[in-house]
């Protein structure tokens, strides 16, 4: 089941990065974070696959669909380089056997799904002022560029 | 099994490193921006199931708020850009003037 799941994202992925036509590159990369979404909820990662849906394949997609807007109905051509397809399985093949030759290290523990979920909480309840942090750090950031390109313009 | 997702975690990954190397107009580069982002939570995430490893569970929530707010503010950042310019490919910006003072 896991692999259906993942060869569909795998297919959906060059699909979104391949297709001429925007809207259905659009559409193919919404299905991509769907199915992976669905793929956290399968691995017992609710909060994770639902967090993944809503904001992923909801709220990104729509931000793309405006990116489109102005994009228009066909990606702009672009010449691909055969040297970069090359390196990128380069990196594929060299990366999986690095992690096959060094998985006999890999420790597994013994902890079950509730002890993990309490020390979950116990460790990283905290974490949310580090997320209100960034947030707001980039919002803030966000509007001075938003205002220095706004100069820029004028 | 967690091999399995480790290999297809990677070959996400790949297929977004090469979307990220082979295109150039902006669209395309967030999504393989996300492609790589998503290949990384994949991972993370499969690793807290099959290894029981509980501490990669709050990174990936990091890691997915920050692409989240990456990808929000690079189109809105595109948007103004592609309003000024009338480009949609980074490369041309500084030919149209874009960057200038």
């Amino acid at each position: 089941m896991n692999i259906v799941f993942l060869t569909l994202v795998l297919i959906l992925a060059i699909a979104s990065l391949t297709l001429k036509k925007s809207i259905a590159a659009l559409i193919s990369f919404a299905l991509m974070l769907l199915v992976l979404g669905l793929y956290y909820i399968a691995l017992d990662e609710k909060l994770l696959g639902l967090f993944q849906i809503f904001v992923y394949a909801g709220g990104i997609s729509v931000l793309m669909l405006f990116g489109i807007t102005l994009i228009g109905v066909e990606f702009p051509q672009s010449k691909l380089n055969p040297w970069s397809a090359f390196f990128v399985f380069l990196f594929f093949v060299g990366s999986v056997s690095l992690f096959f030759a060094n998985s006999a290290t890999l420790d597994v523990g013994s902890l079950s799904n509730v002890e993990q979920k309490e020390l979950f909480v116990q460790k990283y309840s905290d974490f949310v002022i580090l997320f209100a942090l960034v947030a707001s750090s980039l919002l803030y950031g966000t509007i001075k560029m938003v205002k220095v390109l706004a100069k820029g313009g004028k | 099994m967690f091999e399995i997702d480790v290999v297809f975690s990677f070959a996400l990954f790949s297929i977004g490193l090469f979307g990220l190397v082979s295109n150039k107009d902006f669209l395309r580069i967030f999504f393989s921006l996300e492609i790589l982002i998503n290949s990384v939570i994949l991972l993370l995430a499969s690793s807290a199931k099959y290894l029981n490893l509980p501490d990669n569970l709050p990174f990936a929530y990091m890691v997915m708020i920050i692409a989240t707010l990456e990808a929000a503010v690079g189109i809105l950042l595109f948007g103004v850009a592609n309003k000024m310019t009338n480009v949609v490919t980074p490369d041309n910006f500084a030919q149209k003037g874009a960057l200038d003072e």
